[in-house]
């Protein structure tokens, strides 16, 4: 791997639950290439979920190493941390996540104002990145007026504010229809095209297909790690 | 870390303020929104700090209001003024605390005379006694208080005639049915003040000429001078008085020095030859007192004093109760916005960042409730001094110190909160339903 954007090193997450300890990880090691777009599969309890939270640096390994663009992230301080996750990883969430009391633009808006950026600068990208996810003309609804499909278009939006190395999307398609699902796809296909790193965690196979390489987690350890020779695309007519 | 990527447009990186890379102005807008969602809770939450800042601008505006106009009516009282007063003076008891109204009668017009006796020191003396009458001209009546005196009152209480004269000593030694109305009760009666001039009033029954008519002096809060009626004292003792056998004797003697000088001097003279003639050694023991004008102008700073710093006594208490509820209140909000906050740290924001969000909201909190507490206290102001007739004082001092202060309640018991906030575990956070 020439260019690798994600570095994991034996990396294990422990938790201790008092008189039991439960090791989610059990020491992955893994690299995620620039522009590539992977999927992160396994069962629930897999760890694939405390996998994807410790790459968003969400998350602290118990023990491992692992780098980020080059740089040991592993021992940062949580302001350090906040920072990388800002500049540096953009999250999607199975739930949506946006902010109830507030409309999309806002919503969008949230990661640039701790980046320090002016309002009319916030205001200018947020409507730049709407419009390439589709919904430059839903700005001033809430979440709660807009469809789940529409609900993580917002997301998405927001995640691509700050150009981030990577996106993390969790689950992105859980709670959306087949249809919407695949729309849901493209566009991640079409921004990888454009040379963003994708991670995508899920357990269906069908989302996996979408994706050019395929990370099978079970029981905290890696099972499996292949490209994807049967990769789907999504066929045009997705609004970019 | 290779340098962050540039943002087509858009110039990033500009150093965070203070506020932690957020916008001020955004963060108070931020924070008035989240006071806004639940605008019951967060009325009921200041609440506290409402009443708190609200009395204390109302009590100290009231309070500031009636000092003045105690102030101004010891002012108006006569200059060089000494007051002998039977009884112990309650400086809550009479009007503006000066004369003990009720209790045992104790000076006698000889003793008056002995206190005249005294010499050229003496510019002017007015033994009163006083009582409240119905007062009725035709088909008009109304309410007055009778004050029976000698006609220096007029000089000693600062109190001459605007229209007609004032009676003269042969009106008193004749006994004559005269008087000196106030203004009040000339339009009461008649419309105004000259047209009472030589009508015939009829007080308590009794049928008295109008001599003159007092000037206009507004209204001075406790006692209302324009509802005042000045009779001669020997008419007074013989038509309205209580009908008591005996030696005649007063409430309160005004005595006029001639020297500002001479006031203590006189007052010590005063005291020591009603003492004499009264037999009293203990000054425990008095049946009198006698009360220098700027003696009662300090007790009434003393009285102001004392009553400011019992305003702030409650203003801190209940500021205090205010800021619990309003530490309250921002912890549930803080564990019902858990989701939030991990949402906000997932997307970048530093721990100082959710601290600033949550202090900037209490802080908005306290300090709106403190804006609308100082609004409301000019409202009571306004309306209990309407009630009591007293023209409210609106000062500076306080209404700077409410809102300092308040402003600090927010800060202080918001902390709490916001650091809890702000150490939320985000994975945790996220999870939270």
């Amino acid at each position: 791997m020439s260019n690798p954007v994600v570095q994991l090193r034996d990396i294990r997450k422990i938790y201790d639950l008092g008189e039991t300890r439960f090791e989610a990880l059990k020491g992955v090691s893994l690299d995620i290439g620039q522009g590539e777009m992977v999927a992160l599969m396994g069962p629930s309890g897999s760890g694939k979920t405390t996998l994807m939270q410790i790459i968003g640096l969400l998350d602290r390994p118990s023990s491992g190493q692992y780098g980020l663009r080059g740089q040991d992230v592993t021992e940062l301080t949580e302001n350090e941390r906040a920072e990388i996750r800002n500049q540096e990883i953009g999250f999607v969430f199975q739930a949506f996540h946006l902010l109830p009391r507030m409309n999309v633009l806002e919503n969008v808006e949230v990661p640039m104002t701790y980046a320090g950026f002016s309002p009319l600068q916030q205001r200018e990208r947020a409507l730049e990145v709407l419009h390439k996810v589709g919904l430059g003309d839903k700005w001033k609804n809430f979440p709660s007026q807009l469809s789940g499909g529409q609900k993580q278009r917002v997301a998405l939006a927001r995640a691509l504010t700050l150009q981030p190395s990577i996106l993390l999307a969790d689950e992105p398609t859980g709670n959306l229809d087949s249809k919407t699902s695949v729309e849901m796809m493209g566009l991640f296909q079409e921004l990888n095209d454009e040379g963003t790193t994708v991670i995508i965690v899920t357990h269906e196979a069908d989302i996996a297909s979408y994706t050019e390489r395929i990370v099978r987690i079970r029981d905290g350890l890696l099972e499996s790690d292949a490209p994807n020779p049967n990769r789907q695309r999504v066929a045009g007519g997705v609004a970019l | 870390m290779t340098p962050v990527r540039q943002i087509p447009q858009v110039q990033p990186g500009r150093p965070r303020s203070g506020l932690g890379g957020l916008n001020p102005l955004r963060t108070v807008s931020i924070a008035w929104r989240a006071v806004l969602a639940n605008p019951l809770r967060s009325v009921l939450t200041t609440l506290g700090i409402i009443i708190g800042v609200a009395s204390v601008i109302a009590l100290t505006a009231i309070g500031a209001g009636s000092t003045a106009n105690i102030t101004k009516s010891l002012e108006g009282l006569g200059t060089n003024l000494l007051t002998v007063s039977s009884g112990v003076v309650n400086l809550w008891g009479g009007p503006m605390g000066l004369v003990r109204q009720g209790g045992p009668q104790t000076i006698t017009l000889k003793d008056v005379a002995a206190i005249q006796a005294l010499g050229s020191d003496i510019e002017g003396i007015a033994p009163t006694l006083q009582r409240n009458a119905q007062v009725k001209y035709e088909a008009n009546n109304t309410n007055a208080s009778i004050t029976g005196t000698w006609p220096d009152y007029a000089t000693v209480r600062n109190s001459p005639a605007e229209f007609g004269t004032y009676f003269t000593d042969a009106d008193n030694t004749g006994r004559k049915r005269v008087a000196v109305i106030g203004y009040q009760v000339a339009q009461d009666l008649f419309g105004g003040s000259e047209a009472a001039l030589g009508q015939k009033i009829r007080i308590a029954g009794v049928s008295f000429t109008v001599l003159g008519v007092l000037p206009d002096k507004g209204n001075s809060g406790f006692a209302s001078p324009n509802s005042n009626i000045i009779v001669p004292l020997s008419t007074y003792v013989q038509r309205l008085g209580r009908t008591e056998s005996g030696e005649v004797k007063v409430s309160a003697v005004f005595v006029q020095a001639a020297d500002k000088n001479q006031l203590a001097d006189l007052k010590t003279r005063i005291t020591d030859l009603l003492a004499t003639r009264h037999k009293k050694t203990d000054p425990a023991d008095y049946d009198f007192s006698v009360q220098n004008q700027a003696d009662a102008l300090a007790s009434v700073n003393q009285i102001t004093q004392t009553l400011t710093l019992f305003l702030g006594g409650i203003a801190a208490i209940s500021l205090l109760v205010g800021g619990i509820g309003i530490m309250n209140i921002m912890l549930v909000s803080v564990t019902e916005r858990t989701k939030e906050i991990g949402i906000r740290k997932a997307l970048g924001a530093k721990p100082r960042d959710i601290l600033t969000q949550f202090l900037v909201e209490a802080f908005v909190l306290s300090v709106g409730g403190g804006i609308v507490g100082i609004l409301v206290g000019f409202g009571l102001a306004y309306l209990g001094g309407g009630a009591l007739k007293i023209s409210p004082v609106i000062s500076v001092g306080p209404i700077v110190l409410a809102f300092a202060f308040s402003a600090m309640v927010g800060i202080f018991f918001g902390l709490y909160p916001a650091l809890r906030a702000s150490r939320l575990d985000p994975v945790e956070s996220l999870r939270y339903e």
